[in-house]
């Protein structure tokens, strides 16, 4: 299967990148080592989850729902949180950092919407249809909202959506939902400063979140503060022109001016090391993996295995353009891991346990 | 199976456009960024990695005619606080804005540099007064100790945890061997001001924060004295700290400069006239307190010594004058030492303008050596009704031209004056002006004054205002004759003035700076005399203008400071009047009478009669270029 294949190229290629970005960083053995240990979780739950037969997961959607309503809770709860970047967003026992509960949970979301959407069979065309299928997003949204995670709340967005372009929705409706979500949020970033001002301090959408999308708009801003991260960026990947400086010698990475070089900002370092080539080439290889995914989709020999597939596509074309659109000005900056790249031990688990479960849809291809 | 299938295919299809559109425009981001701007963003991570900063460039030295080092540089530890640092910053900010109730509490600067004022014996405010100082490049460190106590530069190495904001490190700064000799000629140095930052192109290429010349030789040989700058291009990472040393350029150091002031006669004539000042006020002229000495070589114009009083110690500049020093420096109550009275400062000529009346009447053949005056004390030739005195109220009796001179007989003047005004043709200021009186000599200092000749189209033009006081009156003439009225010279002014008597009639232009130096201490530029001005007036006239002025220091005046001189000296006493001060003291003189090689001039503020404690100041400064014996010789002259 070609997908593991890919895949293994890209946990590869990432773990160079890594190994490169954490060169000469304090600590910089420790997280290489790290990285390793979750590459291998990550085949162990790889493994799992391709033997599991995926049909049998839809029975199982009311304690996967609350599987990931507990997963999306668990860092408010007290005594189980971690606080990172302003985002209470780690599940910590004893002081001890466990995982990303989100990362996991975009999974079970994917399984549990799957199984949602599929019960229509390929054919949205009822307005309770569609509010039934959003009222799912709706929860997990407002549940990562409490940590509050808002380039996580778009992920989910993303699968969604390529989820209910598979699953049938009708054009219109896609219409309709954009408007809707234009006003939103130009409504939320009202009514937020409104709130702001009446506070008198930060309440609701955090300063920085507002700040980066607002950067990101007009990008000379704020040049020291939230532009900043995003000028470092694209100066690090501009001055990698074709070829790059080398693996190891990028002086914007080395001398870091990159900020967080080894998690979300790694494409950076990337571009700046190997250039417009290495970008190419990653760039590449996500083609081939999502060329494959779509192949277990279309291969699927139900809806639900299909919508699984298509919602891992989601997840990953929306985190490889917010990723790396970020770096280069295209996207506002988030806090969004570049799949099989970002250092990070609880996105490399659930993204190798997602090609499990695409190997799961594709090795039961041919049953009734 | 059911009927999506068929459709599902569209689905898949869309699907793979979106994941094609999505990596398509990624890459043709990228395109644009890595290939098309490549350069310009490689230039930006350079710029991003390195950082250059200038190496200062070790400042000229100054020395006298024979090379004895005047100023010169040494190096000093300095405690040195960075005004960016954490704790120090919101206090500096709040000092600066425009809301003094903002200001930082003396509370507060006691917590945060109390300890550290008490460690260099300084309060918490003078520390903080350097740091907040705004004529300072921001990101600068600023000196708040120089040469600070070794055990305490220690301790301050050793705690460094505790002022994580204190620098100490090595400056050059400049040093004075001969203390406040020459401070005038000299001049001081200090931080770049913005204005002067700002004001002239000679500064481009300097930073706000930069040592430069702020008067006398420092400011006017600045462009020589400064040299350029290094540079040094480390490799920094993103907080700022250095990682290595990328390329570097040394500094070229400034050039050395040798003046023409000799430092023995410098200090001959500083001490001179700092004892004629206290001998006035022993002689019950309470109020003198200020004055200046020029002494200059007759034939090359180099200025041998400029001496001026109230004086200042150049070395309170170093690392930044405190506040409360400069006001004291500029308070009218100290009588501005900072100013070089000898070149900034206008007095009235008094007698000592009666050689160029003399020279004047003669060339204009009004007068002649043994021509025969009247001085019966009163004098009453523009009508009953307007007076006028001479300074010996008993009158002179009958008095010959050269005597008029050498007595200073007033009334041998106002007759002379009286006839220039009849004459209308203003004669008396040209041979005046052509002495190079009201006018700047040129001298190679800042801040020199032009005097003043008063004529007719000035009076009209300074009284435009006032059309009842326009009218040039025979007065004017008659009191410009004695050197008082509007007359005003400054001393270097006159002192070249009675050069060009000695010089047969020619003005040299005067001058400090002998030679520039390279760095082997070869001269690169010599300063060559200089012609200010050929006055044209005949050998004879000077002759007999000379043998009064000889006769002065033998008979006249100023016979008691010169007795027991064996070289012949002209000269000529004055004691210029000013309104609402006492006395002015002057004496200008040239020796020797016969192949002159200096002349010396000076003048006393508020001292009384010029032969009193003038004349010997110059007496002495010539016995040191003469080679005579320096003594103390105070007289009394109620002359004018």
């Amino acid at each position: 299967m070609p997908l593991v294949l890919w895949a293994t190229l890209l946990v590869v290629y990432g773990s160079v990148m890594v190994a490169s970005a954490t060169t000469g960083m304090e600590g910089g053995r420790g997280m290489l080592i790290r990285h390793v240990v979750g590459i291998v979780v990550g085949i162990v739950a790889l493994v799992v989850l391709w033997a599991i037969d995926y049909t049998k997961l839809r029975a199982w959607q009311g304690p996967l729902i609350a599987l990931g309503v507990l997963l999306l809770v668990s860092p408010r709860i007290p005594g189980l949180s971690g606080t990172a970047k302003g985002a209470t967003s780690w599940l910590e026992v004893f002081g001890v950092r466990l995982f990303q509960p989100s990362e996991p949970a975009k999974l079970i979301f994917i399984v549990v919407i799957a199984a949602a959407i599929a019960q229509y069979e390929g054919n949205i065309d009822r307005v309770r249809d569609v509010g039934r299928v959003l009222a799912y997003l709706f929860g997990a949204v407002v549940l990562i909202m409490l940590q509050p995670d808002l380039g996580t709340g778009l992920v989910f967005v993303a699968i969604t959506i390529a989820m209910l372009i598979a699953g049938g929705m009708k054009g219109r409706y896609f219409a309709y939902l954009a408007l809707a979500s234009v006003l939103l949020v130009g409504g939320a970033l009202a009514v937020d400063s409104t709130l702001d001002r009446i506070a008198g301090k930060d309440v609701a959408l955090k300063d920085y979140q507002e700040d980066r999308l607002l950067v990101f708009l007009q990008p000379d801003r704020d040049p020291a503060g939230a532009g900043y991260n995003l000028a470092q960026a694209k100066i690090a990947i501009g001055s990698g022109g074709l070829t790059g400086k080398g693996l190891g010698s990028g002086t914007q990475s080395n001398l870091h001016f990159i900020p967080e070089r080894h998690t979300d900002f790694i494409f950076a370092v990337l571009g700046e090391e190997t250039g417009f080539f290495g970008a190419m080439l990653l760039l590449g290889v996500y083609l081939a993996l999502l060329v494959s995914a779509l192949a277990v989709a279309t291969s699927s020999r139900d809806l639900y295995g299909a919508l699984i597939a298509v919602g891992i596509i989601g997840m990953w074309l929306f985190q490889i353009l917010e990723n790396v659109g970020m770096t280069i000005g295209m996207m506002p900056i988030t806090g969004i891991p570049l799949p099989f790249m970002s250092f990070g031990s609880s996105a490399m688990v659930t993204n190798l346990a997602a090609i499990g479960l695409l190997l799961s849809v594709w090795s039961r291809r041919y049953g009734t | 199976m059911s009927t999506y299938r068929q459709e599902l295919k569209s689905r898949f299809a869309t699907l793979g456009i979106i994941i094609l559109v999505v990596l398509a425009a990624l890459l043709v981001r990228l395109w644009t960024i890595q290939v098309l701007n490549g350069e310009s963003y490689a230039a930006l991570a350079e710029n991003n990695r390195v950082r250059e900063i200038s190496l200062e460039a070790p400042r000229g030295r100054i020395y006298d005619r024979n090379g004895v080092e005047l100023v010169t540089n040494r190096a000093a530890l300095a405690v040195s606080i960075d005004p960016s640092a954490e704790a120090i910053r919101p206090l500096v900010v709040r000092a600066q804005n425009d809301d003094t109730a903002d200001d930082p509490t003396q509370a507060e600067l006691k917590e945060t540099f109390g300890e550290l004022a008490t460690m260099l014996g300084k309060t918490p405010e003078e520390i903080f007064e350097r740091v907040a100082d705004v004529n300072q490049e921001a990101l600068r460190s600023r000196v708040v100790a120089l040469d600070a106590d070794m055990s305490v530069v220690a301790q301050l190495l050793e705690r460094q945890e505790d002022f994580p904001w204190v620098q100490v490190e090595e400056v050059a700064v400049r040093e004075y061997p001969n203390g406040s000799l020459a401070a005038h000629v000299l001049g001081y140095t200090g931080t770049i001001s913005e204005e002067q930052y700002e004001s002239s192109p000679e500064y481009a290429g300097y930073e706000i924060g930069d040592t430069v010349g702020k008067s006398g030789a420092e400011l006017e040989f600045e462009g020589v004295l400064q040299g350029d700058k290094g540079w040094r291009r480390i490799e920094v990472n993103a907080s700022g700290k250095p990682q290595g040393i990328v390329s570097e350029q040394a500094a070229r150091p400034g050039n050395d400069i040798r003046l023409t002031i000799d430092i023995e006669t410098q200090r001959v004539a500083e001490e001179q006239l700092a004892a004629a000042l206290e001998e006035a006020r022993k002689q019950e002229q309470y109020n003198a307190r200020a004055g200046a000495v020029v002494a200059v070589d007759i034939a090359t114009g180099e200025v041998l010594a400029m001496a001026s009083q109230p004086t200042y110690d150049p070395s309170a500049f170093i690392g930044g004058i405190s506040t409360e020093e400069w006001k004291t420096l500029n308070a009218k109550k100290s009588e501005y030492p900072l100013n070089n009275r000898a070149i900034m400062a206008a007095y009235p000529a008094a007698s000592t303008f009666k050689a160029f009346t003399g020279i004047a009447g003669l060339e204009a053949r009004i007068t002649y050596e043994n021509k025969p005056y009247y001085c019966g004390g009163r004098w009453t030739e523009m009508g009953a009704k307007w007076p006028k005195w001479c300074w010996r109220r008993s009158g002179h009796g009958t008095i010959s031209f050269h005597n008029g001179v050498v007595q200073s007989c007033d009334t041998v003047f106002y007759e002379i004056g009286y006839e220039f005004y009849r004459r209308e043709k203003e004669e008396l200021q040209a041979t005046a002006r052509a002495f190079g009186l009201g006018s700047e000599t040129g001298i190679d200092l800042p801040g020199e004054v032009a005097g003043r000749i008063p004529d007719i189209a000035w009076k009209k033009e300074f009284n435009r205002n006032y059309p009842e006081y326009q009218m040039w009156l025979p007065g004017d003439t008659v009191n410009m004759a004695i050197g008082q009225g509007d007359v005003l010279v400054t001393p270097l002014q006159l002192t070249m003035a009675y050069a060009g008597i000695a010089n047969d009639g020619t003005v040299i232009r005067p001058h400090v700076l002998k030679e520039v130096l390279d760095s082997e201490g070869t001269p690169i530029l010599t300063e060559e005399p200089q012609v200010l001005s050929e006055t044209g007036v005949s050998d004879k006239s000077l002759a007999v203008m000379t043998r009064a002025l000889v006769d002065v220091t033998e008979e006249g005046t100023a016979r008691a400071s010169f007795v027991g001189f064996d070289v012949t000296v002209a000269g000529k006493t004055g004691t210029a009047e000013v309104k609402g001060k006492d006395d002015y003291a002057w004496f200008v003189a040239f020796a020797p009478a016969k192949n002159p090689r200096y002349a010396v001039g000076l003048v006393i503020e508020q001292a009384g009669h010029g032969g009193a404690v003038a004349a010997p100041v110059a007496r002495n400064v010539l016995a040191q270029l003469l080679g005579e014996p320096i003594v103390t010789v105070w007289a009394t002259d109620d002359s004018r």
